[in-house]
């Protein structure tokens, strides 16, 4: 197996909650990521999913040190990050960076793409004049924009275009790890896949690790070569792709899965669907013992009482859920 | 028996300071009683303007809609009045909106919005009303409809902010749904909620249901038949079976083929759609898919290509298809 570059251990993530106006009361605590352990290696995408509130973004952002971590270790080259101070953190910063999911919204309305794409050049003083501007040619080049675009506003590009500029700009510093937070939610069905593909080349280009956030299962298996599955807070289960979507194990990936809609009416004719009942609790309060149980078709007695251990059950197929053995602590 | 809904030629233009914007221009289709039809395509194509035209909710003086007919019952609604249609709007044919949190109104309850309908249309007095929507949030899978009749849209959450919308839509009975991509801003097991509700409500009724989805999916699991719509115009049109399985123009295939699959072997690497959709306002001569195809023949920068029945019952408007060549099923 390849170099490790990131190294999560027992990470936690929790947000107080609080009332009253002046003094300010902690009531309880939003636990958005509750003990995830894992590691990534050179030049892999590790594919994150799971539904909307249950932690996927809070722990790519914990990873980055953009949140400081409540608890737990993220070790890269040999050094926790969490312990690091903001001003180390600026070197290190050049290694690790993030595409964000809204080309829209991410990307400052007043810099051109010269600007955005320059711009974390600059603040690590790695190149000016002639220079500078030949390097960000070259990053508009190799993401599939005309250099002549440079001096031209984001609303002057189309969806699919401003987000080639947020990979530019990810780009520029040489990380060895991107978050890819959502990076093709918001863009039209033709175009998801020319950003996959660009993603895929850059990938083998230069090596680089990436953390593929989604919700899209199979925009997920396409892209990842190891998969984590969450769920409010908590991981369920991690895999290497082939394994897990051949063999899901937990309830809730087999559910997901099947919720997914296949493109084809023949198939779908004859397909059985997991519908899942309620939704999502808070992750305020959440359930006792298995955090899935009160939605699981699957749960008995034990689920709401025991905390199912994430545990290995076979060939590096990780998973939590007490159906298996190996996961009763 | 003639169909519920008969769209014919309609074109719907937005008149902007660029530019007059063809956003719809000339679709025509058909949806039976108790059909659920789908209309496919990416941002832009027309498909959500295509469904307010049926409702008349085109946003004036901007949008326009230029000519065409839509017989609804065999009544043309382009020729009703306000008043006339807005005994339409809710009664016999409504709408699902994309998103919840903005087509709610944030300062009335659930209740008060699922009653206001009620009352207008079947005379109900308010306390019918509020019952009739107690009734409808519990058939929709809402817990405690009794007291969530009384919430106000954000104390929801966004699955039963959808299903609240749902029960608006149901309210009166109406012969036709619309549901503009009804499931996008929610997660997939909700989803996958929220398009069984949808689809039992339609089945017990006998309603129709205009689908309108850029998932092709949930296309193929709740559709069976489909208008794919490219640039203001429907490209293709047939059985969910014949569009799935024998795309006859490009624009299909290509769609087709840009997305990974659960159910196949992994590929190595995807077949985008080069390019992007052309400009609404200047659209170019010709075929308006014509810059991305990769089929392209001599015509195409000629000729409109208009419709045509290519195999029985399936529909293409493309060049190439109609002289018979369709290279693009083999690779899909």
């Amino acid at each position: 197996m390849a170099e490790i570059v990131i190294e999560v251990n027992n990470l936690a993530k929790y947000f107080p909650v609080t009332r009253g106006i002046f003094r300010r009361k902690k009531i309880a605590d939003v636990k958005a990521v509750d003990g995830v352990s894992f590691t990534i290696h050179k030049g892999e995408t590790l594919g994150l999913v799971g539904e909307s509130g249950c932690g996927k973004t809070t722990l790519g952002k914990c990873i980055l040190q953009l949140y400081r971590p409540t608890s737990g270790e993220v070790i890269f080259e040999g050094k926790d990050l969490c312990e690091m101070s903001d001003k180390e953190l600026v070197p290190v910063r050049q290694k690790l960076q993030v595409i964000f999911q809204d080309p829209y919204d991410s990307l400052d309305p007043r810099f051109t793409a010269l600007d955005i794409i320059g711009e974390p050049l600059q603040i690590h003083k790695i190149s000016k004049g002639k220079e500078y501007n030949d390097r960000v040619a070259e990053l508009m080049n190799l993401v599939g924009l005309a250099p002549y675009m440079a001096e031209r506003y984001p609303h002057e590009f189309s969806g699919g275009q401003r987000q080639r500029l947020g990979i530019a700009r990810a780009l520029a510093l040489q990380p060895e790890f991107i978050m890819c937070d959502e990076p093709i939610s918001a863009l039209d069905v033709s175009i998801q896949a020319q950003i996959i593909n660009l993603l895929d080349d850059l990938q083998q280009k230069f090596g680089v690790a990436y953390l593929f956030i989604s919700h899209d299962l199979s925009v997920v298996r396409h892209i990842s070569d190891r998969v984590i599955v969450m769920y409010l807070g908590k991981v369920m289960e991690i895999s290497n792709r082939d394994e897990l979507y051949k063999n899901p194990l937990h309830p809730y990936t087999q559910a997901l899965l099947s919720a997914v809609p296949i493109p084809d009416p023949a198939v779908e004719m004859n397909r059985e669907v997991i519908v899942l009942q309620g939704e999502v609790p808070s992750p305020m309060n959440p359930p006792t013992g298995c955090v899935f149980h009160p939605r699981c078709y699957r749960a008995f007695k034990d689920c709401p009482k025991i905390i199912p251990l994430l545990a290995d059950a076979g060939g590096g197929h990780q998973v939590a859920c007490l159906l298996y053995k190996t996961s009763w602590p | 028996m003639t169909p519920l809904l008969q769209v014919r030629n309609i074109k719907t233009y937005f008149h902007t300071q660029d530019g007059v914007v063809k956003a719809v221009d000339g679709v025509s289709y058909d949806v039976e009683r108790g059909e659920t039809i789908a209309l496919v395509g990416e941002s832009g194509c027309g498909k959500t303007v295509s469904a307010l035209s049926i409702l008349r909710l085109v946003a004036e003086p901007a949008g326009k809609i230029m000519s065409g007919e839509i017989l609804f019952d065999k009544v043309d609604l382009l020729k009703l009045s306000d008043e006339e249609m807005r005994k339409m709007r809710g009664a016999k044919i409504s709408i699902i909106f994309q998103e919840p949190l903005t087509s709610l109104n944030p300062v009335l309850t659930i209740g008060r919005q699922i009653s206001e309908g009620l009352e207008f249309h079947k005379n109900m007095s308010v306390p019918e009303g509020m019952q009739e929507a107690t009734r409808l949030l519990k058939l929709v899978g809402i817990p405690h409809p009794e007291r969530r009749v009384y919430d106000y849209p954000h104390q929801f959450s966004g699955g039963m902010r959808q299903r609240a919308m749902i029960a608006i839509a149901i309210a009166c009975q109406p012969q036709l749904i619309i549901a503009d991509e009804p499931t996008t801003v929610v997660d997939v097991t909700i989803q996958a909620q929220l398009l069984e509700l949808i689809k039992n409500i339609t089945k017990e009724h006998n309603t129709s249901l205009i689908l309108i989805t850029h998932n092709l999916g949930i296309v193929a699991r709740y559709a069976k038949r489909v208008f794919v719509m490219y640039a203001g115009n429907i490209v293709e049109y047939g059985s969910a079976m014949d569009v799935y399985h024998s795309p006859c123009h490009p624009y299909t295939a290509g769609l087709l083929a840009s997305v990974p699959r659960l159910d196949e072997p992994r590929k190595t690497r995807l077949q985008p759609i080069e390019g992007q959709p052309p400009d609404l306002i200047a659209p170019p001569m010709g075929c308006s898919f014509q810059d991305r195809c990769g089929y392209c023949i001599g015509e195409c920068q000629k000729e409109t290509p208009h419709l045509s029945e290519v195999t029985p019952n399936h529909y293409a408007a493309c060049c190439v298809s109609q002289k018979g060549s369709r290279q693009w099923q083999k690779s899909s």
